[in-house]
């Protein structure tokens, strides 16, 4: 297949899943709708979290700020302006703080820049409770204009389908050729003539469009919020997660992970939570040691990598065990002793 | 202000910073030698707090018995963690970059795995018991017994630690390693025996770091997670991989901490110390106490 037909093959896969995603409320229970619901939700967030730092290998924990950014704008706004533009608004007030946030942190690579925004994350957390403790005098906030429940997740649906669209078109142009390059080698990108820092400061504001509008459409769900709710570092840690297990370069890895996830936390969440969030992190762990690519990467020649590694290893350990190895090493030295004497 | 209110406040700075600089140190051994960023760090410290606690609550057992028993236990899980785990991202890893990203990565599964372990065996409930609770007088100024006592152990640990690099030849080979990994390869010291001995000693101190603050404080599964973000804030102030830095910073922060809560508001200690860390990475990203070149 050429690019081309790449194009109307994920078009064509986009528009199905959201035909049925459409359709979904009309004959699925509640359960399954709200289900439906947190699917979307991660789909949107991890998918627009990969099109900045899944190409451009910056590790950004601060999807939880702005994703409280957005929740808390809803809080302040839904009474005075309409529930299109208080999204708007939302995702607004997230790029802004993404661009000043940028401009501060995007010269620091890896780890550095991984723990400078979970660092901010807290920040501004803590700094949202300090000011609502002592200027408003309250900690959380209650929700009392709230939109029909089919009107959030077709809010939320359409922010899914604009962030898969968007990582689907970006990486066809010269902007997402840009931040692959940044991703492969810095330096070389610059050299080559890319304005690495503007490209850098418009791909991190992007993703934080996108996890604004989804906090300012989920905050009705919550009808109370608070900042530790909100502000919830989990948050981020499990768009990371989901994204790093569904496959960072991929397009289809994050939204099959979120599904893949989603239904493990409705169904395990209630009773056991802690049994769900236990499994999330050995799942981590054994998808980033023997599954880097992510999900999307999983193929044939996998499993069969697998059975080989798995099968040459118990082999050896047969060996060691029955002390063949041993008498081979005596035989080697024996023979090096021999040739020797001759 | 009178002198003794001057004394007492530095001094309770100077305790917490005391356990930030064990906390701190540890991290920064695991980082500074093999660049893993052990955000399961305080994980590993709550399990050190929680056994003491089970010890002590079950058989009776001196807590300050625990202190060694808590280091050789978590040196242990240490040195299966980083045989079950990161082994083989060394081994299949391309260049260090990736290691220390996907390192970070398995790093956030072990704090998932363990906090929520320690949660499901014992409950969300806080946690505690009596010891050496009566107060010391030193002329005017009192402190509690057992936050003397948390507070010269800690200092001991560090000590310790900071020694064994420093004086033997042991020590030589792990600054060496930190130095330059190749170099020292070519060298003969045998990097496959060093790292999980390390990362073991790493967790260790964060267990003695546990068995200590459960003598003084309370305990929650929970409590791990800001000891971990202090340790990050403390290793960025003395720079990664200096260990006199980590024990100089932790010992600052704590008093920094101390004096901003007495002078503003006991709300905004949080909000202090990521001032303090987002200012310190982004103006001297090298660390405040650190010289360009020389480390450890």
């Amino acid at each position: 297949m050429n690019s081309r037909q790449f194009l109307i093959r994920d078009l064509l896969v986009l528009l199905a899943f959201s035909g049925w995603a459409l359709a979904l409320p009309s004959y699925a229970s509640e359960f399954v709708v709200s289900m439906a619901l947190t699917c979307l939700m991660y789909v949107a967030l991890s998918s627009s979290w990969g099109l900045f730092c899944g190409s451009t290998r910056y590790l950004s924990l601060a999807t939880s700020a702005f994703f409280g950014i957005g929740a808390y704008t809803t809080a302040l706004l839904l009474g005075q302006f309409g529930w299109v533009e208080t999204i708007t608004i939302g995702a607004g007030m997230a790029v802004v703080v993404a661009v000043v946030m940028g401009a501060a942190v995007l010269h620091l690579r890896g780890t550095y820049f991984a723990v400078l925004t979970f660092g901010m994350t807290e920040l501004i957390m803590h700094a949202v409770t300090y000011f609502e403790k002592t200027v408003t005098g309250t900690v959380g906030r209650v929700l009392t204009v709230i939109p029909e429940n089919n009107v959030i997740y077709l809010t939320v649906l359409v922010i899914a389908v604009l962030a898969v669209a968007l990582s689907i078109t970006v990486r066809r142009t010269r902007f997402g050729l840009a931040l692959m390059g940044i991703g492969a080698d810095e330096q070389r990108a610059q050299t080559l003539g890319v304005n690495t820092r503007l490209i850098k400061i418009a791909g991190f504001a992007i993703t934080a469009a996108f996890a604004g509008a989804v906090g300012a459409a989920m905050a009705v769900r919550w009808t109370y919020i608070d900042p530790h709710a909100v502000f919830n570092p989990f948050i981020g840690f499990q768009t990371v997660l989901i994204t790093l297990i569904g496959g960072v370069l991929t397009l289809w890895g994050p939204l099959l992970a979120a599904i893949i996830f989603s239904v493990l936390a409705e169904s395990l969440r209630l009773q056991f939570p802690q049994i769900y969030l236990m499994s999330l992190g050995l799942l981590l762990i054994l998808c980033v040691l023997y599954l880097p690519g992510g999900l999307a990467s999983l193929r044939w020649a996998t499993f069969k990598g697998w059975w080989t590694d798995s099968r040459d290893w118990a082999k050896d350990l047969k060996r060691e065990l029955s002390g063949e190895k041993e008498r081979d090493k005596q035989r080697l030295k024996r023979r090096e002793k021999e040739s020797h004497f001759v | 202000m009178s002198i003794t209110a001057w004394l007492e406040l530095i001094a309770s700075g100077l305790i917490t910073g005391g356990i930030y600089a064990l906390v701190a140190l540890g991290l920064n051994l695991q980082y500074g030698l093999m660049r893993i960023l052990n955000i399961a760090h305080g994980e590993f410290l709550m399990v050190g707090a929680y056994l003491t606690w089970l010890v002590q609550t079950q058989f009776g057992l001196s807590p300050l018995l625990m202190v060694p028993v808590a280091f050789v236990v978590l040196m242990v899980l240490g040195v299966a963690v980083h045989f079950l785990c990161f082994r083989r991202l060394t081994a299949t890893s391309p260049n260090l970059d990736v290691f220390e990203a996907r390192g970070l990565m398995v790093a956030f599964g072990l704090m998932f795995l363990v906090q929520n372990f320690v949660s499901w065996q014992w409950g969300g409930d806080l946690r505690g018991y009596d010891y050496l609770t009566e107060p010391v007088k030193f002329g005017e100024a009192q402190f509690a017994a057992n936050k003397l006592l948390v507070f010269g152990l800690a200092l001991l640990f560090s000590g310790a630690l900071i020694v064994l690099l420093r004086m033997t030849l042991l020590g030589k080979g792990v600054r060496a390693l930190m130095q330059s990994a190749i170099g020292a390869q070519l060298m003969g010291i045998d990097t496959k025996r060093l790292h999980p001995m390390m990362f073991g000693i790493g967790l260790g101190l964060s267990g003695v770091a546990g068995a200590l603050l459960s003598m003084a404080y309370t305990i929650t599964p929970y409590m791990g997670q800001p000891y971990t973000v202090t340790a990050l804030i403390v290793i960025t102030l003395g720079g990664f991989g200096s260990m006199g830095g980590a024990l100089i910073g932790g010992l600052f922060l704590g008093v920094i901490e101390a004096l901003g809560m007495h002078f503003t508001n006991p709300s905004l200690k949080a909000l202090l110390s990521y001032v303090v860390f987002i200012a310190v990475l982004l103006l001297r990203p090298e660390g405040l106490f650190t010289r360009k070149g020389r480390n450890a």
